[in-house]
Parts: structure tokens; C-alpha cells; sequence
């Protein structure tokens, strides 16, 4: 048996990670390029004796750290010690502890260490981590608070022993491909990103590379037909990267859930699990572009007080409409969306548009002559899809409110009416010659709009959703 | 923590039969506040035009420092006339369960932020307004802020003490069910132990 009533230590191994985090704090990227930059013979003997100064700094800080850093469980709170010049001393009541996360990313399972994210009541976000510790320290924290409050259902149990969690959906590697190679093209150039960041060490010498290999190719002359091929080659390409940035990070997606809790794991290098409580989820958001819609899938996003925000990609119908359950929200085909949008959005957004081609047009015409009113190809467009917008956006007031529209890609978005904490009613000067207005319910997490409503309507929302809210008592958060 | 001891009621409701936000209800802020505005405004074209004049005095350069100072005038000229009209249609609106802002000049707004959500209530004061005998009720939640500016010190001190009060009840355990009325809070139970 583990005495936590004495402080305890981090395991040494914590000393890398919280070097880690060090690093991470200061920028990936910046180390990166700065060790390029010297391994590539660019710096000079000084800066590298720069760069072994701050890395011993760097290394005694993470040291003294780990040496500063106790926790332990004392008269029924959860003590810790921490800070190197300052010492900070945190308390919490072991009874407003909300969740306790055990989870074990990359470096963690090769060190068979673990990481322990303790989350409270009255907090938006985790109140504090344990960086690297034992799985039987872990676990012995972790029975021991909630001995100390045995009455108290806030103190989540988690993996493995927690017999009341069930799986509400986990991905094969098949559905997570399907999610791969039908989300949005351009999500994979994320991937890319950090390379842009480092292009002149990276890819400066690849392209140097393939002008020796080809020295004489001639773009120009290779002609129109290289177009589709060229389209194609892109598709794959990011269709690749989407297919990385997915198994990198959503590998064995699963959604668990106890009476009180959501949790979400994934990973496939580093495993991640984000724990949150079903009452700190205040907006859920499905989208679906047409490929996705013709592969039955939807991409989630739970919005949370704090920073414990759940993206679920890839979800079919009925997960969806399992998390929407769980998160007290109706199924998304069951949702009564049955009210509509004012048509004037149309000439307004064309009108808008018109102002615009036009001052474009010509400013362009000095520059491309006739070729400029092709600005006015915009309204076109513009009117196109507004017109199928407002065709399509319909929202409903229930005890939630919810909206869902289709141009190209579809939306949904719902709340239950008592997580509003704001009400905004605005009119514009076009919406008030009209008699129209907007609602905004303003949550915790986020906002649902619906625009271009007949103001006594807007109205009517305001004062049904206050009257939801103070009459509707549940947790809210 | 989902508390649920009793199954959670939801009958409808007319909602013309709702409590409603009424126009006429609306209390505007002082009329003080918009020479506090103005004050503040005056203050910074006095220090552009102080800046403009010490650099004609320090060079022979005319032309360039009178037109920046010039538009920066005039910038300050129409935020004053925006600040002018935005007073004029600033007001507030307390009600037993709620509190709500109009404003807003050329998009017209009305925030309502109700007692349950509020996290925070304090009372500012800057230096123009203490000069004035005004205050800034700020009203702060888990998700936007609300600030009421230009009120009496009284009245805002007041106001802070109703929402406050009416938010701390709230804090106390929900009660059973669903309570659809709108009755002012229920009185706390009496001491069990008799007073000496």
C-alpha cells in the first residue's frame, strides 16, 4: 500500500518530460529550425555556445522542477507543491474532484510510466497534471480519493477498472480510411505546415536536388493535357497527408461514457484522452461535405467549458444520434426543423456583392481593361448560393435550439436552451426597414445565430429561451 | 453533475404568455455619460494638437503634421457624434430574473444575460467618471461580459447588489422539478437551533 499521505515524487524520467513541455512551451518549430541551422555549419562557435547554455539551463530548470514538484493526500485534499523560484502550494477538496485521466502517451509507454490529468468542479480546464508517475501510484491516487469521498458520484473512476463506462463507439482502421478519404481536401496540408515553416533548410535542398536530376525540363512546353494529371497527382497527394493526419491522430478513435462523463481516446504515437462532464458540453456541431454525405458520415464537435473541446470524425448516423442522446440533445433526424429563414438574406447578400464586383471592376479595368467585369461572375455566384441557403436553412425552438443548413457542405448545430448565457437580439438598418432581426444564444462554448427572422419572432425566441433558463434548474456546466 | 431527484416537467407554453422585454421599460444611462465620452475624446485631440503644434514648432515641416492631425481630428469629431447617438439610445433593464443592455447605433442590439449565469458583478470607476459621480456596472459570465456604463454610483452600487444577491441564490441546490413561474426566491428555512 502506497502511503500518499507523505509527499510524493514524480518519477525521474519526469525530468524529460518536463523538458519536454519546456520545449514545447518555447516552440517545436523554432527548435527545429535552430538545430538545422547549426547541424547545416550556419552558426558560428558562438551561438552554439549559446545553445549548449540555454540547453543546460533548460536541463537544470526541468531538474529543479521534478525536485519541487510533490503531490500527496492529506486531510481529505489533494495537495501540490510546485515552483521553482515561487512556491505554489494548491489544494483541492477531494470531493470537487470531477474526473481523474490516467493516460499514457508515446514516451509514457516506453517508459511504462503514466500521466495523471486531475479536472475539478470550477474549473474550465484541467486543474492540474502529473506528468510521469507509476501506474500503481496512479491507480493508488486514484482509489484513495475516491475512498475519501465514497458518497460522491464526481469522482469519475477511469481505465481499466471502471466497470460503469461503456464504449458508445470506437473506429476500425477501415471507417478511420473512409473518414481519411472523404474529408475536406485541403485539412492534410495542416501536415504541411511545419515544413513550409522550414522551407529554406528542407525543401531548398530537395528542389536544388531535382534541378540536377531534370535540368532542362520545360514546364511551358509540356502542354494542356498535363492539367488533369497534374489535378489528379494533387488529389492523392492530400488525400495522402489526410490520410496521415487522421491515423496519426484519431487512430482507434472511441467515445466512452459513464452516468456523468464523456471521454474520448486516440492516437496512434501518442495517445490522448480528453475527459469532460456531460454538463460541460453546451454546442454540438455535425458537418458533412457531399462526399461524406454520400458516405453516410458525419464530422463531430462537442464545444465544453474549458479547453476539453471533442472532435469525433467519421460518426454514422446512429453515433451520432448516440452522442447527441447523451449529451441530452435530439437525434438530428428527429429534430422538429421546421422554421425558415427570410428570403430578403438574397437580396441583401447580392446587393453586397453587386457594390462590391463593381468597385472591383473598376479599379480592375485600369489594369485589365474589359477582362474586369468577369468580377461580376461573383454575383452570380453569390446569388446561387445564398438562394440555397436560405432554401435550406431551417432552425427549430424547442427545449433547444438547433439550426441546419446546406449549401455545399451541411451543418447542424444544437444547444439546450439552458445553456444560454447571453441572449443577443440585433437589427441591422436593411433588417429594421423590414421588420426583421437576429437571435444570437450566446453559451459558454459558443454561439448558434439565426439571422434574417421576423423581429417579433427574435423576440419571442429572447424571451422563451430566459424563460427556459430560470426555470430550467438541471447543471448547466 | 447531472442532479435530477425529480423527473424533469416541460409543458408547453404560450409564449405570448411570457414575461417580455418591454421597450418602455428600458432606463437610459445618465446624460453625464456622454460628456464623460466627450471629455475623454477632447482629451486625446488636445494631446494631438499639442503634438502637432510642438512639431511645427520644432521644424519648418507644415503641411504633413496639419493633415495627419487634421484626419485624426476629424476621426475623433465622428467617434464623438457615434458615442453622442450611442448614449442617447444606451439603457438598461432590470427585471426580477434578468438583466438586459440596448445600444448600439447603426446595428441595433439588446443583450439579456439572465441572474443564473452570472458569474461576477463589480462596479468601475475611471477617472472621468469619478469626476462625474458615475460607474460601470460590469456583469461578467461564463461567456460574454456585459457592461453597463454611465449610471449613478448609487444606482450601480444598487443594481450590483440585486444581481449579485439574486445570483447568489441561485447558487443554492436547484430545486425539484421545474418551476414554471416567475415568484421572487424562496426565503431561507428557518435555524434549526433557537437564538440565544
Amino acid at each position: 500500500m502506497i502511503d500518499l499521505s507523505q509527499p510524493q515524487r514524480q518519477s525521474p524520467l519526469a525530468i524529460v518530460f518536463l523538458g519536454l513541455r519546456a520545449v514545447r512551451s518555447l516552440g517545436v518549430v523554432q527548435f527545429v529550425v535552430l538545430a538545422l541551422f547549426v547541424v547545416r555549419g550556419a552558426a558560428d562557435g558562438r551561438l552554439l555556445v549559446v545553445g549548449v547554455v540555454a540547453a543546460s539551463g533548460l536541463a537544470a530548470m526541468s531538474v529543479l522542477s521534478w525536485w519541487r514538484y510533490t503531490f500527496q493526500l492529506a486531510d481529505g485534499e489533494l495537495v501540490v507543491t510546485s515552483g521553482v523560484l515561487r512556491v505554489d502550494r494548491l489544494s483541492v477538496d477531494v470531493g470537487r474532484i470531477q474526473s481523474i485521466a490516467i493516460e499514457q502517451e508515446l514516451l509514457h509507454r516506453l517508459t511504462d510510466l503514466v500521466k495523471v490529468v486531475i479536472d475539478t468542479a470550477g474549473s474550465s480546464q484541467a486543474e492540474f497534471t502529473i506528468d510521469a508517475i507509476s501506474r500503481r501510484v496512479a491507480e493508488a491516487l486514484r482509489q484513495q480519493a475516491t475512498t475519501l469521498a465514497p458518497d460522491s458520484p464526481r469522482v469519475a473512476p477511469i481505465e481499466p477498472a471502471r466497470p460503469a463506462e461503456r464504449v458508445v463507439f470506437q473506429h476500425t482502421p477501415g471507417r478511420l480510411a473512409i473518414a481519411a478519404l472523404t474529408a475536406s481536401p485541403w485539412a492534410g496540408l495542416a501536415l504541411l505546415v511545419p515544413l513550409l515553416a522550414i522551407d529554406q533548410v528542407v525543401l531548398e535542398p530537395i528542389t536544388d536536388q531535382l534541378s540536377e536530376w531534370a535540368p532542362d525540363a520545360d514546364v511551358g512546353g509540356l502542354g494542356w493535357w498535363l492539367v488533369p494529371v497534374v489535378g489528379v497527382a494533387i488529389a492523392v497527394f492530400v488525400s495522402l497527408l489526410n490520410l496521415g493526419r487522421i491515423f496519426l491522430a484519431d487512430w482507434g478513435l472511441a467515445l466512452r461514457t459513464d452516468s456523468t462523463t464523456l471521454r474520448r481516446t486516440s492516437g496512434l504515437l501518442s495517445r490522448t484522452s480528453t475527459t469532460s462532464t456531460v454538463a460541460r458540453v453546451q454546442v454540438l456541431v455535425s458537418r458533412r461535405n457531399p462526399l461524406q454525405r454520400w458516405a453516410g458520415l458525419h464530422d463531430l464537435h462537442l464545444s465544453n467549458v474549458g479547453q476539453g473541446d471533442m472532435r469525433l470524425v467519421g460518426c454514422r448516423d446512429d453515433e451520432l444520434a448516440a452522442t447527441a442522446t447523451i449529451a441530452g440533445l435530439t437525434p438530428v433526424e428527429d429534430l422538429p426543423l421546421d422554421r425558415r429563414v427570410h428570403p430578403a438574406e438574397i437580396w441583401l447578400s447580392v446587393r453586397n456583392t453587386t457594390l462590391i464586383a463593381a468597385a472591383a471592376a473598376a479599379a480592375g479595368s485600369l489594369l485589365i481593361g474589359w477582362w474586369a467585369l468577369f468580377a461580376f461572375a461573383l454575383v452570380a455566384v453569390v446569388w446561387w448560393a445564398t438562394r440555397r441557403h436560405v432554401r435550406t436553412h431551417r432552425w427549430s425552438l424547442g427545449s433547444e435550439v438547433a439550426t441546419s443548413r446546406l449549401v455545399i457542405s451541411s451543418s447542424t448545430q444544437q444547444a439546450l436552451i439552458r445553456k444560454a448565457n447571453v441572449v443577443r437580439v440585433t437589427q441591422s438598418i436593411f433588417e429594421r426597414r423590414r421588420g426583421l432581426g437576429r437571435v444570437e444564444v450566446v453559451t459558454a462554448a459558443g454561439t448558434i445565430a439565426i439571422g434574417m427572422i421576423p423581429i417579433d419572432e427574435a423576440r419571442a425566441v429572447r424571451d422563451v429561451i430566459v424563460h427556459g433558463v430560470e426555470t430550467d434548474r438541471r447543471a448547466w456546466m | 453533475m447531472i442532479v435530477m431527484s425529480e423527473p424533469f416537467r416541460n409543458e408547453p407554453i404560450a409564449v405570448g404568455d411570457l414575461p417580455q422585454l418591454r421597450a418602455d421599460s428600458f432606463v437610459s444611462v445618465d446624460p453625464r455619460f456622454v460628456w464623460g465620452q466627450f471629455a475623454g475624446l477632447a482629451g486625446i485631440a488636445a494631446v494631438v494638437v499639442g503634438v502637432v503644434a510642438l512639431i511645427v514648432w520644432r521644424s519648418d515641416a507644415l503641411f504633413w503634421p496639419v493633415l495627419v492631425g487634421g484626419i485624426i481630428v476629424a476621426v475623433l469629431v465622428a467617434i464623438s457624434i457615434a458615442a453622442f447617438l450611442e448614449a442617447r439610445r444606451l439603457a438598461y433593464q432590470l427585471r426580477e430574473h434578468d438583466l438586459s443592455l440596448r445600444g448600439g447605433v447603426i446595428r441595433h442590439r439588446v443583450e439579456t444575460i439572465p441572474f443564473s449565469r452570472i458569474q461576477h458583478v463589480s462596479v468601475g470607476r475611471g477617472v472621468i467618471e469619478r469626476s462625474l459621480g458615475l460607474a460601470t456596472l460590469q456583469v461578467s459570465s461564463a461567456g460574454p461580459d456585459i457592461a453597463v456604463p454611465g449610471l449613478p454610483v448609487a444606482d450601480a452600487e444598487r443594481i450590483k447588489e440585486v444581481v449579485a444577491a439574486r445570483a447568489g441564490v441561485d447558487d443554492e441546490p436547484p430545486v425539484d422539478g421545474a418551476v414554471n413561474d416567475w415568484a421572487p426566491p424562496p426565503s431561507p428555512p428557518p435555524s434549526a437551533e433557537p437564538s440565544p
